[in-house]
């Protein structure tokens, strides 16, 4: 564990700027740290966080999954009408979902890893394809509302502590084995880093790139669902927050857009300061336009604080600095 | 006066001691080699010296004046220019781009004076004689070798009054190796410093006028390269006395064929390879760069592709990926030739680059015995000496030595029986080498066999059992026994050796 928060000191700071945020927001707005409001915040996160774990481990194999969106939207809109309101069809429902999202994020790497198509011509196209096809299908009209099944999974309790929490436990567990604990994790950073040196390492590069879209389009599907359980009915237009949020939430705990590097540990602190933010923001009596303009600017300057080109800069500052106080240079 | 005289320095990087109170000085028309084992500092010296680098104590005089560059374009106003171990080129640019780069000539509107940059291009290539490399070829599509000329090109195209080649002759075959040396001398000549740093104590001997040895960061000695014997040199670098370099010849093989490879090819540059490794063979592959011996290397790993039959421990083998060549023990592992971009997670630790193409087997029930995967890494490192400050230092910033034993490591930790090694030695040191030839001969003798080749024809000469040499594409000449020589590798790859 020393080593991997030396090697990870961007996620010790993602979480130490969320303890910084929740101070902050505490003192704007003290209700924040009721019990009520810190469940609905942590359910608030859990969407993010779950439907981010496939876009954590996309981003980490060095590619993005811009698809998100409307495999999440579809997810939900196709979850409705199969149940129709009830909750036995979720039996075979929610496998088939799954293995859907799964199906899409096959087509997605299997576009990026066999076909050279750069991720986000592939991952824009099939959510495109997917918002034309979802649109035709339902027609506009409106859906049944979500089995209380899926209710109860979102935003249920289980003695005091939201369903979908330990969802989201349970889910970064896993996340963690494979990342930190298993072969495929190995894999996956080496094909980040390097995708030829993996190859010559004797990595399956391709089934490894193939696997980071399967995961998020599962994930994603995943989020649909539950998330329709939150809003209780799935409407169009649903998962289209969800792809500034969930790269934000890799960004934000860690991981370098290029891949290679970084840790779901990291985007589970991500997904819980964008949340925390857009619940402090409206404390704080801003338009909701210029909500936007800080929401993004926060952003940008977590974002920037843990790039490389910014450490860079400080750390030749500070060599000037030092150097100016040795005289060995003027001005 | 010396122009340039070095005064205790030191540098540190965290806890890691790279240079520790070094001192140097040299003069202007001196060819003057820096020698010393891998990670004894000699890169970070001449990375602090070009500007790359800032060092933490300790004073240089250029000039006899104070002297501390914040980079390299300040260093290059000092008139001093470097040709560093990692290649630093822009893949995407051409040659003369790379050559030019941010020193482009401008026409009166700002823009690059195309024609005029060419024009500059081909007189440096020119006076100096260089290889013949179409200026306006694209770095991306240049060979190890033709990128390692483009360097040097780059180096002296800023006309620098000192100019520090840092192994440039270590990824260069025999004939450019030549060149270079010469190229150096000229410099030299021409009343500037060449500071030259080599693994190659033949080289170190042909240009060499001053000879500064560094171990452990600091400077155990500098000599007149003609008073002083090759056996000094070695005790002063390494701290003892090295037995031998090569290793007691022993006739290993057995009748047993470990890869047999017929009409092997990939046109233009592979056209019909035929010839057999046995088991317990150090086979040599000599022969004039660009021949097909890469190409040769590549494809029977499964990373381009070629046709023909191939043949693996008796059984007929077809692979389309190093992974596949790589399963099992019945395989075929690869010392690649670019330690950057085919050996290296340079970003990564040690432990992970080690283990990573047998990380599998480290696997149980899906999860990985971490224990056993740190004990076997710290095995392999013990046993090819790696100097790394713990497993977890990245693998970026070891020295390019212990960077290519890292990757002589991954290879053997695959336990792949048939190991084809593409110039494994490259940057490596003298007390390293003779380790490394020593293992392979090991290695041998315990059934492995082994394909080497090598741009250094010394090694090719001293450490094959067998030597093929390769022209355009196919098999020159076989030798054996007495035949293996210098002088017949180069006849064999140059001219028709049954007409001869
Ligand atoms: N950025 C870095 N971070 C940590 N350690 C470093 C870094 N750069 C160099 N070192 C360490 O400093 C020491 C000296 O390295 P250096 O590259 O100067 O050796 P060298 O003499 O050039 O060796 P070689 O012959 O193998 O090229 C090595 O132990 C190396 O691991
Ligand atoms: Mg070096």
């Amino acid at each position: 564990m020393n080593t991997f928060l030396s090697r990870n000191r961007l996620i010790v700071l993602a979480y130490i700027g969320m303890l910084l945020l929740v101070l902050i927001t505490a003192f704007f707005s003290p209700g924040f740290l009721s019990a009520s409001n810190l469940r609905s915040t942590f359910i608030l996160a859990s969407f993010v966080g779950i439907v981010a774990l496939g876009q954590t481990f996309v981003i980490i194999g060095g590619g993005i999954d811009l698809s998100i969106p409307w495999v999440l939207n579809s997810a939900a809109v196709l979850m409705t009408l199969l149940c129709a309101g009830q909750d036995l069809p979720l039996i075979w429902v929610v496998p088939l979902l799954l293995a859907g999202g799964g199906l899409i994020g096959l087509l997605n790497g299997a576009g990026v890893a066999l076909l050279g198509v750069p991720p986000i011509i592939m991952t824009l196209a099939a959510n495109v394809i997917l918002q034309g096809l979802i649109l035709v299908f339902t027609g506009g009209t409106p859906t049944p509302a979500a089995p209380d099944m899926i209710k109860f999974l979102s935003v249920g309790r289980i003695s005091g502590i939201p369903v979908i929490a330990l969802i989201w436990t349970a889910l970064t567990v896993l996340a963690w084995l494979l990342l930190s604990k298993s072969a495929f994790g190995r894999h996956l950073y080496a094909v980040g880093t390097n995708v030829t040196v993996a190859r010559y390492s004797g990595v399956p590069t391709t089934r490894t790139t193939i696997l980071t879209y399967v995961i998020s389009g599962m994930t994603a599907a995943l989020g649909g669902i539950l998330l329709t359980g939150y809003s209780g009915v799935a409407y169009l237009g649903m998962g289209d927050s969800y792809l500034f949020t969930t790269v934000a939430a890799v960004a934000i705990g860690g991981a370098p857009i290029l891949g290679g590097s970084g840790h779901y540990i990291g985007t589970v602190a991500g997904a819980l300061v964008l949340t925390i933010l857009t619940g402090l923001l409206p404390a704080l009596n801003l338009s909701s336009g210029a909500l936007l303009v800080v929401y993004g600017a926060v952003i940008l300057l977590t974002v920037s604080i843990g790039s490389e080109t910014f450490s860079e800069m400080w750390a030749s500052a500070s060599n000037r600095r030092k150097r100016i106080k040795e005289g060995t240079e003027n001005g | 006066m010396d122009i340039v005289q070095v005064k205790g320095l030191t540098k540190r990087f965290g806890g890691i001691v790279a240079l520790d109170g070094a001192d140097f000085s040299a003069r202007l028309g001196e060819v003057h080699a820096l020698l010393g084992e891998n990670g004894a500092g000699k890169s970070t010296f001449i990375q602090i010296l070009s500007g790359a680098l800032n060092h933490d104590g300790g004073d240089i005089l250029v000039d006899g004046q104070d002297y501390r560059p914040v980079n390299p374009d300040e260093a290059l106003g000092r008139g001093i220019a470097a040709v560093f171990q990692e290649l630093s080129l822009v893949p995407d640019l051409s040659v003369e781009q790379n050559i030019w780069f941010r020193r482009e000539p401008r026409t009166w509107l700002r823009t690059v004076d195309v024609s005029q940059m060419r024009q500059q291009t081909l007189e440096l290539f020119e006076r100096y004689h260089f290889p013949s490399i179409a200026t306006t070829r694209e770095v991306r599509n240049l060979t190890l070798a033709e990128r390692q000329i483009v360097e040097v090109a780059k180096g002296l195209a800023k006309n620098p009054r000192i100019l520090i080649l840092d192994e440039a002759t270590s990824a260069l075959p025999a004939s450019e190796a030549t060149w270079l040396l010469s190229l150096a001398r000229q410099l030299a000549d021409e009343g500037r410093l060449v500071i030259f740093i080599s693994h190659r104590m033949g080289e170190v001997r042909a240009i060499a006028d001053r000879v500064s040895v560094f171990r452990n960061g600091s400077t155990v000695a500098t000599h007149d390269a003609a008073a002083v014997s090759d056996d000094q040199i070695v005790t002063e670098m390494i701290g003892r006395q090295l037995a031998r370099l090569y290793p007691e010849r022993m006739d290993t093989a057995t009748d047993r064929v470990a890869l047999q490879v017929r009409d092997f090819s990939s046109p233009p540059m592979l056209n019909g390879v035929n010839f057999d490794l046995r088991e317990g063979e150090v086979l040599g592959v000599g022969g004039l760069q660009g021949h097909g011996q890469r190409e040769m290397f590549q494809s029977l790993f499964g990373a381009d592709k070629a046709l023909g039959s191939v043949t693996l421990w008796g059984k007929p083998v077809c692979f389309d990926t190093p992974r596949q060549a790589l399963s099992g023990s019945e395989g075929i592992a690869l010392v690649p030739e670019d330690r950057r971009g085919q050996g290296l997670l340079l970003t990564k630790s040690v432990r992970e680059n080690l283990s990573l193409p047998v990380i599998r087997r480290f696997s149980h029930l899906g999860l990985l015995n971490q224990r056993k995967e740190a004990e076997l890494v710290r095995e392999t490192m013990k046993s090819l000496s790696i100097k790394a400050d713990t497993p977890e230092q990245i693998a970026g910033t070891l020295s390019g030595g212990n960077q290519q034993k890292v990757i002589f490591g991954k290879m053997l930790m695959t336990q792949a029986r048939v190991l084809l090694l593409y110039d494994p030695t490259r940057g490596v040191d003298v007390g390293t080498k003779g380790e490394i030839f020593q293992l392979m001969r090991q290695l041998a003798s315990e059934g492995y066999a082994i394909l080497f080749y090598s741009s250094d024809l010394p090694e090719l000469v001293n450490v094959a059992d067998r030597v093929m040499v390769l022209r355009s594409g196919r098999v020159a000449r076989m030798l054996e026994g007495d035949d293996i020589t210098e002088e017949e590798i180069l006849r064999a790859a140059v001219f028709d050796s049954e007409a001869a």
